[in-house]
């Protein structure tokens, strides 16, 4: 269907994607698939133009996690390590009371019930956090106590405390449960009696005190700091790991007398890091390991907050960024579309009014071959009529019968060229059949015997033995060859040479060289014999379209078109076609 | 120098010779050159002996038009006539504008070349 310039006008939306495929039209694009152009457009515009957003979205969001994460490590480091001093502070300075206890008094002062009362009172005055005193023989019996508990008499040999704590001078237990059923720690001192004999100064703490100081620094309701024993029980409650007492299950980190601070692998999204120290007195070790364990949200949130903001607004750029560039793309497509398909509207105009231009330069040759034999037999049959009226004496037989051959031949002459031209007249109807090159070259070169004649042109055609006859459009390669072989001739000065080769390329091409010694055509113009309406003939010689629809119609043909010049020395034009012409086409 | 009526030149040699046979039987004299060369030779030897000339456009060695220029160098009087088997109105144009009486197109009947004859002998007289 051929649009008329007001339907052109009006540029239909989406055109090339929904536009009804038309294979004469088809064979003028410049481009076959144009979704298959828009989809590339729209990856490559989006890639280009996206990626760079995207890899700085990328590179933000990892410079601020990992100032996050150095900023939290920091924190905890710092957390850590000042909680760990004040336990320590805590543990040390109720040993050293006590130390200084047994190293002021002597023993017997000790086991008196009253006095060891009044000490308590002044240590609980003076440190805090005391809850009883007792003095222990080296038996195991409780041989002095103060405090609010009834103990007195009990026997601590069997406890494990009291084994350790007879072994070194100072003892600090954990948290446990013990006689009385309270959790509480021992802190113990060995000395020894006038008699030389171990005995221990045992105070039991209060855990509230040590729960407190440890508690005091916890900052926030992401920070979770706790003690451990060296099994993994929690010596003070935990946010995360519930009362006193609960086993944890957390892996022992690995011994270190200084702070450190881990982020552990099995920590899902690594959410947190853990700050952890074995606490351990100037005299004594503790069985306490602090662990401080910090959320990245605590320091994150605002952090996090902002580039959740962040990442929607560079998502919501993506989205509209996409939207145009789709919008652009089609856009752009369809007008590439609308631009090719309205070139190749005007590619097929010109093609049928060059078909057209074309029957007026076969009609021309065919009445100059015509009209010399029809003179011919004009003046024959008229001698003849002559030579009854003018002279009465019977005529020579001879005569009269070459007289009437003459007039046969004229005949035949005029027969041979009706018959070519019959090979014209199915020039439009585009179908297949099967084509023998030669005869059709014979054909389109007597059309020009006339012209060889006069310019003394040395035509040759050479066709290689083993080129099948081609399944194609006998029309269209007629066109096609005409074409070429009319530049050649028009090309080619007095005495030039015209070879046309026909070759054959197994298994399914043919290549047709039309090589002529004629003018040549410049580097320049090589670049734009194609072009419609390019021409080099001087004034109304040439319309400029004959190369541009030959292009078209090698290409209708399946085919392709090559051209060789050299200025001054000659032009090869080589047309290659397939043997057999694929059925798409042919509608 | 030899008087004719017409020269005829012309390379399809068969058409020349009958259409001069054909002239001779009507009593007028003929000289058929079969290319353009021969037929400016004997124009040049026999200046103003043809009444009038007939010419084809497409000869072997040059195009009628050429040789209707020499024609009309040698001998300026003489009408020159083309007869052609195909000639386009550009060919036809140029033709009168070097001087041809008239550009008639193949094939010609003799009734027309003898009134023509007639006709330039009338105006010649």
């Amino acid at each position: 269907m051929i649009r008329t310039p007001q339907m052109l006008q009006k540029q239909e939306w989406l055109a090339f994607l929904f536009h009804r495929h038309n294979a004469h039209l088809a064979s003028f694009h410049t481009f076959s698939n144009y979704p298959r152009i828009w989809i590339i457009s729209i990856i490559i515009l989006a890639v280009t133009s996206l990626s760079p957003l995207v890899m700085a979205t990328l590179i933000n969001n990892r410079l601020i996690h990992k100032s996050v994460d150095s900023e939290l490590v920091l924190q905890t480091d710092r957390v850590t390590s000042n909680a760990k001093r004040s336990v320590r502070f805590f543990l040390e300075e109720r040993l050293n009371a006590l130390r200084f206890v047994v190293n002021e008094l002597p023993y017997y002062s000790l086991i008196d019930n009253e006095h060891l009362t009044k000490i308590l009172i002044n240590l609980k005055l003076g440190f805090g956090g005391f809850t009883d005193l007792s003095i222990i023989d080296s038996d195991g019996s409780q041989v002095a106590y103060a405090g609010p508990f009834n103990l007195e008499g009990k026997n601590y040999k069997t406890q494990s405390w009291f084994k350790q704590s007879m072994e070194k001078d100072n003892f600090i237990s954990e948290v446990f449960t013990g006689y009385r059923d309270v959790p509480h720690i021992i802190i113990a001192v060995r000395s020894q009696n006038a008699y030389g004999r171990y005995y221990l100064l045992r105070a039991t703490l209060d855990t509230q005190r040590l729960m407190d100081t440890v508690l005091s620094y916890k900052s926030n309701f992401h920070t979770d700091i706790f003690l451990i024993n060296h099994t993994g029980i929690l010596q003070t409650p935990s946010t995360n790991y519930g009362k006193i007492f609960t086993p944890t299950q957390i892996d022992i980190p690995a011994f270190s007398d200084t702070t450190q601070v881990i982020t552990p692998e099995n920590n899902k999204d690594k959410s947190y890091v853990v700050g952890y120290s074995y606490i351990a007195t100037e005299a004594v070790t503790t069985p306490f390991i602090l662990m401080v364990h910090k959320k990245k949200s605590e320091v994150m949130g605002t952090w996090l907050n902002l580039g959740k903001t962040f990442n929607w607004i560079i998502g919501f750029c993506c989205l509209v960024m996409m939207v145009i560039i789709t919008l652009v793309s089609t856009y752009m497509v369809n007008q590439l579309f609308l631009a090719d398909q309205s070139k190749a509207e005007t590619m097929l105009k010109m093609e049928q009014s060059q078909q057209l231009a074309c029957i007026g330069q076969l009609s021309a040759g065919i009445a100059h071959e015509i009209n010399n034999p029809l003179a011919l037999i004009n003046e024959t049959t008229g001698y003849l009529k002559d030579l009854y009226h003018y002279k009465d004496t019977p005529r020579d037989d001879k005569e009269i019968i070459e007289l009437l051959n003459d007039i046969l031949e004229a005949v035949s002459r005029c027969g041979t060229i009706t018959s070519q031209l019959l090979g014209f007249v199915r020039q439009f109807d585009v179908q297949i059949s099967s084509v023998n090159v030669e005869q059709l070259i014979t054909g389109i070169l007597s059309f020009h015997k006339k012209e060889t004649e006069y310019k003394g042109i040395h035509v040759t055609t050479a066709i290689a033995p083993d080129v099948p006859d081609i399944k194609t459009d006998r029309g269209k390669l007629q066109q096609i060859l005409l074409n070429l072989i009319n530049n050649a001739f028009q090309a080619i000065e007095v005495n030039g040479c015209l070879d046309i080769t026909v070759s054959h390329l197994p298994p399914n091409t043919i290549s047709i060289e039309i090589k002529d010694t004629g003018c040549g055509i410049s580097e320049e113009n090589l670049q734009r014999i194609h072009e419609p309406f390019f021409s080099t003939k001087k004034e109304r010689k040439g319309t400029g379209l004959g190369l541009s629809i030959t292009y078209g119609l090698v290409k209708k043909l399946q085919g392709s078109i090559r051209v060789e010049s050299s200025e001054g020395v000659g032009t090869i034009f080589t047309v290659t076609l397939p043997v057999k012409l694929q059925k798409e086409d042919e509608a | 120098m030899k008087q004719i009526d017409i020269l005829i030149i012309d390379d399809e040699i068969k058409f020349a010779d009958m259409l001069s046979r054909r002239l001779s039987l009507r009593d007028i004299t003929c000289r058929a050159c079969y290319d353009g060369l021969s037929g400016i030779q004997w124009v040049k030897e026999n200046s103003g002996a043809a009444t009038l000339i007939l010419l084809d456009l497409k000869l072997p060695d040059m195009y009628g038009t050429q040789v209707l220029a020499h024609i009309k160098e040698l001998d300026p009087a003489v009408p020159v006539y083309i007869i052609t088997g195909h000639g386009t109105r550009e060919d036809e144009k140029e033709c009168l504008a070097q001087g041809a009486a008239e550009f008639i197109h193949k094939p010609v009947s003799i009734e027309k070349i003898t009134t023509l004859l007639t006709h330039v002998r009338g105006e010649v007289q």
